[in-house]
């Protein structure tokens, strides 16, 4: 994760394969675009997509110093995890430290964080120590996009930039998106799945429907474990049974499909659930997608 | 002044109290859904939103029965909302029974749904369309220019009531408030399917015993999700609560 600096210079790549599950009112452009930085950067360094890639493309594509991940413990609290140079990194662990910044809010209250200088009145009075510090460090623009999806809360996306200015609109978006990737591929570490682009893609899309976080809940107190792991959990089963993701979330909630805790210590066997041992594929419903 | 007019005025002052503290947006669109239904003489309506992805995500809608329809019309991706948010023009649809060459998939569930006719209103901010409201209606028929006008006045309120007055200069307050929105409905989906499980309900009966607990306990929907889903809010808490449907 050291090397990030070190990955070779990014080029815009689109896989025509990667759009093929989209509609006419999708935003084609932007989450190719989003991905394949994410892939073009993880080519280059002959790897699979990786948080790492993610968040080097995103530093580029918005023009930034740079971008810093940080995740959230088990505990709650945010904790640097990998930065674009040693830098930013410093600096996402100055807020951490100080106890005081964008990410740190946009964590706890799910929302972006958009700051477009960090030496003007309105950031000073809202982190004093954060913001004189960063802007001796020449940061103006910092910007912090919570990685999550309701209570599953992942981590913290920062993006600092050099220049005072707000982010223009198709970059917000840009980096909503990219937000949206990480997710993903820390959903994907933490179950150790390694998706393909299509795959990822496809997920992104379909996680964004009511059925999968109402599974990923009932999920949740079925087998008491997190919303963040239950989400995960379902993303691994959908991969390795090859079924799309909303259609495990559906059998999760109509009861069809039991996912079991196997590695879930001290978790109490669920009450008033159906407990097929096999999915029952022929009721699958036919996925629309 | 007639006696609608009166309520007019009352939903409106209503609607525009979206500066409070403890300021709830699902609320707040739930509230908009069926004050909807309620003055346009509509049989239900449905909000939907953008995300950054450009897809319609629904928000809210006044009867689970136009939920479903809603639910339909973003999977098939096709139907009235959804070219009311592409065109950024209002549609109107008076006789769903000849529509299904327009939208087939979407008829055949509105017509299943008992809805005869629809209109779906564009959610403007400037030159931004930021999503749409579907009116869906039990009888065929237009709705006549003075409801028209109405629905879009109120689309108008949902959009502010998003936006909050006060932010409307800054595009960043628009787009964080617009994603706080679209968190919070991920987030009272993963406490509704919570409460599938730890109180035996259906998903449905889950947001009801959701709403009343928030309202009895005079708590924001989204506060009370977040703690159920977290473990922090207990179950015999919940159990306690009637759903008021």
């Amino acid at each position: 994760m050291s090397n990030v600096s070190t990955i070779s210079p990014l080029e815009w790549s689109i896989r025509p394969a990667a759009v093929r599950v989209w509609t006419v009112w999708v935003d084609h452009d932007r989450s190719a675009r989003v991905w394949g930085a994410i892939n073009a950067v993880a080519d280059g360094d002959a790897t699979s997509p990786s948080l790492a890639h993610a968040v080097f493309a995103c530093a580029r594509a918005l023009s930034a110093a740079g971008a810093g991940l940080a995740m959230t413990r088990h505990d709650g609290l945010l904790e640097p995890l990998l930065a674009t140079d040693p830098e930013i990194g410093e600096l996402d662990e100055l807020q951490f430290a100080l106890g005081e910044g964008p990410s740190g809010e946009a964590a706890a209250t799910g929302t972006p964080v958009l700051e477009p200088d960090l030496s003007g009145t309105a950031a000073g009075r809202r982190w004093p120590a954060f913001a004189a510090a960063g802007a001796d460090r020449g940061m103006r623009g910092i910007f912090a996009f919570p990685v999550a999806a309701g209570a599953a809360k992942v981590g913290v996306l920062t993006v600092y930039r050099r220049e005072p200015g707000s982010l223009l609109g198709a970059q917000l978006d840009d980096a909503f998106v990219f937000a949206d990737a990480m997710l993903v591929l820390a959903l994907d570490h933490r179950q150790g799945v390694s998706a393909d682009l299509d795959r990822v893609i496809d997920a992104a899309f379909t996680a964004r429907r009511a059925e999968v976080h109402q599974a990923a809940g009932r999920l949740a107190s079925q087998q008491r474990i997190s919303v963040t792991d239950a989400l995960a959990r379902l993303r691994a089963y959908a991969y390795s049974s090859g079924l799309p993701l909303h259609t495990v979330s559906v059998d999760v909630m109509s009861g069809r499909l039991h996912l079991d805790g196997d590695h879930t210590p001290g978790s109490d066997p669920p009450r008033n659930t159906p407990h097929p041992t096999d999915p029952e594929r022929a009721e699958k419903e036919q996925e629309e997608d | 002044m007639s006696a609608t007019d009166r309520r007019v005025r009352e939903v409106f002052i209503e609607l525009s109290d979206t500066l409070v503290d403890d300021f709830d947006i699902i609320e707040f669109l739930d509230r908009l859904a069926a004050r909807c239904s309620e003055l346009l003489e509509v049989s239900a309506c449905g909000i939907l939103l953008a995300d950054h992805h450009g897809v319609l995500n629904l928000v809210a809608a006044s009867t689970e029965q136009a939920r479903l329809v809603e639910l339909t019309q973003l999977q098939t991706h096709e139907g009235p909302c959804l070219d009311a948010f592409t065109t950024g023009r209002p549609v109107q649809e008076p006789d769903l029974r000849t529509a299904g060459g327009r939208w087939p998939r979407f008829v055949a569930a509105a017509v299943g749904g008992g809805y005869l006719s629809v209109q779906a209103v564009p959610m403007r901010l400037r030159d931004t369309v930021i999503g749409a409201v579907n009116l869906f209606s039990k009888s065929t028929g237009t709705l006549d220019a003075d409801t028209v006008t109405l629905g879009q006045a109120l689309a108008d309120a949902a959009t502010i009531g998003i936006v909050h007055q006060r932010a409307l200069a800054r595009q960043e307050i628009v787009t964080e408030q617009l994603q706080t929105a679209l968190n919070s409905r991920v987030l009272i989906e993963q406490a509704k399917g919570f409460l599938t499980h730890s109180l035996s309900v259906d998903v449905d009966e889950a947001f009801a015993i959701l709403r009343s607990y928030a309202r009895a306990n005079n708590r924001r929907l989204t506060e009370v999700a977040d703690d159920i889903v977290q473990g922090r809010l207990t179950i015999p808490g919940l159990r306690s609560v009637q759903p008021d449907r």
